[in-house]
């Protein structure tokens, strides 16, 4: 069996606040297998933002150890966890974050720039990154002229423009209406079914949860349910009530 | 380099705001060309001497109205190093009013010495014979006759006040002096000899045609002791030193220039700070959102302070181009004031135009600094938090 491709070991988190120290996390452990795709649900609070920052090496556990690969992300240096975001981890926003200036191509080219690719292939990747989110025609739109779904959708061509194995996504259709949402969310299943990207997507959306393969319900800090099944089904049974109980 | 369509970009992400920060830069770097090239004329060594022209000037070591023997002149002729020597005194007068736009130098010279001495001017129109000639002719400088629009055979009246006479001048040539303004005029001292007698015999200044640099460094230093003793002691000086006085009479102009200066680009270092403070503080979610991208500490650090320096430069090219489009005119202005003996020296130096060049990217870089290094040591869940 081969090894899963993020690996939480016993982590912890604790932020302070003024004189008080906030356990966010509360000694996890959990895996995540290459080409899942895990959906983290709970109520406010309960840490999935946090567990997603820490996967995607943007924040640093208290304690414990997260391996992503080969690589443990929770000892790397500043500069070299940023290089390895570059190469290793697509984020998506819940509120799209494109760089309001640059047009839609400009913005998928972005993480490029850090690359040593030149700029012929840089524009061949993000070409290939707007085609594969059906944006090929907007690409010198600006976000301001674009609508949020296709906003979302030009966010999504930025996080696969290197081509990395793992998504992060913090709540992808949020800010979207359900028509818009539902197009964000076949993107994302056709990325993890067809280019087999590894997807970890924060949601209080049951169904933006029930087309995740996996469900994992956080709870202050610990997990509280762990549910794995076919999309729309187990999971999907799971996702509704955990957001019952949550509400 | 990659990052420079990202730079430019941000410059003008708020297009008002960075005008109005570049105009702020300009206008001052502006005023920093004119103040820096009007201290370097001052610091210019003497105009005449860059030419080849060695010339002194003797005049009473008490003050410039005290009057000096007409004999002194030539003793001093007599001197080893000396090639030509005539003498110089001040008329004042009046021409037209006593308004400062019709205010301009007016000597009685002695004609024939007067030519040696300034071999280097020019006759542009006119001749000198005929000034020589004339006992009521007078020299005109270019710049002069060109402000009051007047030809050969146009009258001059001087209205005297200093001197209780009024001379009815005729102008027979017209000059143009390289080193000098080429805005005086000069007049036969024998018309000042013959309507004031008790005048003649005296003179107000001597001045030399040294042969050399060596001749004009030691007749500085020999001619004065000479006559220490006497009831007419004597200060001898360069043309350039004694032209300073003139700048001197107004104040340390060098001190509050330079203090202007400074107090100026300290208000544009402000005015840039203050501008990279809102830039930097409007898009901490999206420097945030760089860095979750992998963009290391030190890029948005370069980003953000090349941002900066980029409205800097902007600012500070254009207003070096202003000057150097508008420097002829600062020229005329300098020509028409009490500082008008500086216009001769006053040019675009490259010097300056580098100095200027160089504050623009010193207040790009300080004013960026705080703004940048804040940007990229912000956390990115920090920044991810921040509502915008």
């Amino acid at each position: 069996m081969s090894e899963p491709l993020i690996q939480i070991q016993s982590v912890v988190k604790q932020y302070t606040r003024d004189t008080q120290k906030l356990t966010v996390l509360d000694g996890l452990s959990i895996n995540v297998d290459e080409g899942d795709f895990v959906a983290l649900m709970g109520p406010s609070g309960s840490g999935k933002t946090t567990l997603l920052n820490l996967i995607a090496g943007i924040d640093r556990p208290t304690k414990g150890k997260i391996l992503v690969g080969r690589d443990e992300v929770s000892s790397m240096s500043e500069g070299a966890l940023a290089k390895w975001r570059s190469q290793n981890v697509g984020f998506i926003f819940q509120l799209y974050n494109l760089v309001p200036v640059l047009t839609a191509y400009e913005n998928v080219e972005l993480p490029l720039l850090l690359t040593n690719l030149s700029r012929a292939r840089r524009k061949q990747q993000a070409d290939l990154a707007l085609s594969v989110v059906g944006l090929s025609d907007r690409k010198d739109h600006y976000p301001r002229q674009l609508s949020g779904g296709q906003e979302q959708r030009v966010a999504i061509a930025r996080a696969i423009a290197t081509d990395p194995k793992l998504l992060v996504a913090d709540e992808p259709t949020g800010d979207l209406d359900a028509k818009a949402g539902e197009e964000i969310l076949v993107l994302l299943e056709r990325l993890n079914a067809e280019f087999k990207k590894t997807i970890v997507m924060v949601t209080h959306d049951p169904r933006a949860a029930s087309r995740a393969h996996r469900l994992v319900h956080l709870d202050k800090g610990v997990l509280k349910e762990d549910v794995r099944g076919v999309p729309g089904q187990a999971v999907g049974m799971a996702a509704a009530a955990a957001t019952a109980a949550g509400s | 380099m990659k990052f420079l369509p990202l730079i430019l970009k941000n410059v003008f992400r708020k297009k008002t705001r960075t005008l109005l920060t570049i105009g702020s830069i300009m206008l001052p770097l502006l005023v920093i060309c004119v103040m820096g090239t009007f201290l370097r004329a001052l610091d210019r060594p003497d105009a005449a001497a860059e030419r080849g022209m060695y010339r002194l000037v003797v005049r009473h070591k008490v003050s410039l109205t005290s009057l000096l023997p007409l004999a002194y002149q030539e003793k001093i002729r007599q001197l080893d190093g000396v090639t030509a020597a005539t003498n110089f005194n001040w008329f004042g007068g009046q021409y037209l009013d006593r308004s400062p736009r019709n205010m301009f130098p007016r000597f009685a010279v002695e004609a024939q010495s007067f030519l040696k001495v300034f071999d280097d001017a020019t006759i542009v129109k006119g001749s000198a014979d005929e000034w020589l000639h004339d006992r009521a002719g007078c020299l005109v400088g270019q710049n002069l006759s060109d402000k009051f629009g007047w030809k050969i055979g146009d009258k001059v009246v001087l209205k005297g006040d200093i001197f209780p006479v009024n001379v009815e001048l005729t102008i027979r040539a017209i000059y143009f002096l390289p080193s000098g303004t080429s805005a005086s005029l000069f007049f036969n001292r024998t018309y000042l000899d013959e309507a004031l007698p008790a005048f003649q015999g005296l003179l107000g200044t001597v001045w030399i045609k040294a042969r050399d640099a060596e001749a004009a460094g030691r007749l500085t230093r020999d001619i004065d002791p000479q006559f220490e003793n006497s009831p007419f002691p004597t200060k001898t000086e360069t043309e350039k030193a004694f032209q300073m006085e003139f700048v001197s009479m107004l104040g340390n102009v060098k001190l509050l220039i330079t203090s202007i200066g400074i107090v100026i680009v300290f208000v544009i270092l402000l005015i840039a700070a203050n501008t990279m403070a809102m830039a930097a503080r409007e898009r901490v979610t999206e420097i945030a959102v760089l860095r979750t991208l992998g963009f290391q500490r030190s890029t948005i650090l370069s980003l953000v302070l090349g941002e900066s320096v980029a409205i800097a430069v902007l600012g500070g090219l254009l207003g070096i181009g202003v000057f150097m489009l508008l420097e002829p005119v600062f020229k005329r202005g300098l020509q028409a004031s009490p500082m008008s003996t500086l216009a001769a020296t006053m040019k675009i130096y490259p010097e300056i135009l580098a100095l200027g060049f160089a504050v623009a990217v010193g207040v790009g870089i300080l004013a960026g600094l705080v703004p940048a290094i804040r940007s990229a040591q912000r956390t990115i869940t920090d920044g991810l938090r921040q509502v915008a």
